[in-house]
């Protein structure tokens, strides 16, 4: 595989990963900041979505024999320190590594302090990663997957795991329709939260009936 | 049903699209979609000007060697600026500024105070995220469909880390 090939292949998937991006809102802070005040529930639904979808499309074609997976080692330490650290920075940020480069591309200022910030970050981490590599955070298992520790093949775990996602996603949709969530503006802004103690109507639950 | 002009796709159109990404990455690249290495690649690059001596650690060599896999993230995730962009046009949504959730959500309408918290949250994102070995897109989106126990760990901690910051550091939105 060329460089040149895989930076063409790159800027093409990226121009439809952005574009998709945009079209879910998954990269507006009002989203992302909304899902993690449980206000409302866009970026749960993307992102199981896609991981639903990737799931029989790595089923299939693992399990065709045409490609190997791609799994990462388990690193316990790592991955709950490192995933904590990269919760508080994703409500901060309003955006996830990814999509800070989406809110760049709409037009979003703060973003491009984002980025500066997140550079810094992975230039600080690198100076301090041959330490960290002697540490509990280089500690784990291996590349350990759920189908191992069932003892199936990978391909019936991924399609089990897609049937529950898809369940699960149906009754997101039930108790909060997509729709309801967007904001008149398209960017997650739902308006001033109501003051406490005033009861609101949520948006697609089924209103209290008196049963005559 | 959905139409390049729309301002917003069901999630659940544009979650299937995104996760079919992973066909390219897989057969293509014989990768897994990701981005936050990118930042190593191109900050560990970056900074080699000024310090060289950062380009000797082995793990930033790793990530800035001329390989297929390091300059398809970076093309990856440069591309996702011109994607959003076209899509933003198309749909006439493009912004300005800052999103109107920052006034409520940190008290305070200034806009110095938002680019130094967003500079923060850069830093802890990227910071956490190569400590976790992955983000969002690596740990979530491809680690979580190849049923990895870690990334699953990983995604869950995320989620810890991102409501209890949301509920407890910022203001309701």
């Amino acid at each position: 595989m060329s460089v040149t090939f895989a930076v063409t292949v790159g800027i093409l998937m990226g121009i439809a990963f952005g574009f998709f991006l945009e079209k879910s809102r998954v990269f507006e802070p009002g989203i992302i900041v909304g899902q993690m005040q449980l206000r409302s529930f866009i970026m749960l639904k993307v992102f199981l979505t896609a991981v639903a979808t990737g799931a029989v499309v790595l089923a299939v074609l693992n399990g065709l024999g045409l490609v190997s997976l791609h799994l990462k080692p388990a690193l316990y330490a790592a991955d709950i320190v490192g995933g904590l650290l990269l919760g508080v920075g994703i409500a901060l940020a309003g955006a996830c590594p990814g999509t800070t480069l989406a809110q760049i591309g709409v037009g979003y200022r703060d973003a491009i302090f984002t980025l500066l910030g997140g550079l810094a970050g992975a230039v600080a981490f690198s100076y301090l990663q041959p330490w960290l590599s002697g540490t509990v955070f280089a500690a784990g298992d291996g590349k350990l997957s759920f189908a191992d520790l069932a003892g199936i093949p990978y391909w019936q775990g991924a399609l089990g795991l897609a049937v529950v996602l898809a369940v699960v996603l149906v009754g997101l949709e039930r108790w909060r329709p997509w729709r309801s969530e967007i904001g008149a503006n398209a960017d997650g802004d739902l308006g001033a939260p109501p003051a406490e103690g005033i009861a609101r109507p949520v948006p697609g639950k089924p209103q209290l009936r008196v049963h005559g | 049903m959905v139409a390049l002009t729309d301002k917003a796709w069901s999630p659940y159109v544009a979650g299937v699209l995104i996760g079919l990404l992973q066909i390219p990455a897989f057969l293509l690249i014989a990768t897994a979609l990701g981005a936050s290495s990118s930042f190593v690649t191109v900050g560990g690059g970056l900074f080699g000007l000024a310090d060289p001596s950062i380009l000797e650690i082995d793990y930033v060599a790793k990530h800035v060697a001329m390989t297929g896999k390091n300059w398809w993230q970076v093309a990856l995730v440069g591309g996702v600026a011109v994607g959003a962009f076209l899509s933003a046009l198309m749909s006439r949504s493009l912004r300005r500024g800052v999103s109107p959730i920052w006034a409520r959500a940190l008290g305070t309408p200034s806009k110095p105070a938002r680019y130094a918290v967003a500079f923060v949250a850069g830093f802890l994102m990227l910071f956490g995220a190569r400590l976790a070995d992955g983000c969002t897109s690596g740990h979530g989106l491809s680690g979580v469909a190849q049923l990895a126990v870690g990334s699953t760990v990983a995604v869950a901690a995320m989620f810890v880390g991102g409501i209890a910051t949301a509920v407890l550091l910022l203001r309701r939105i």
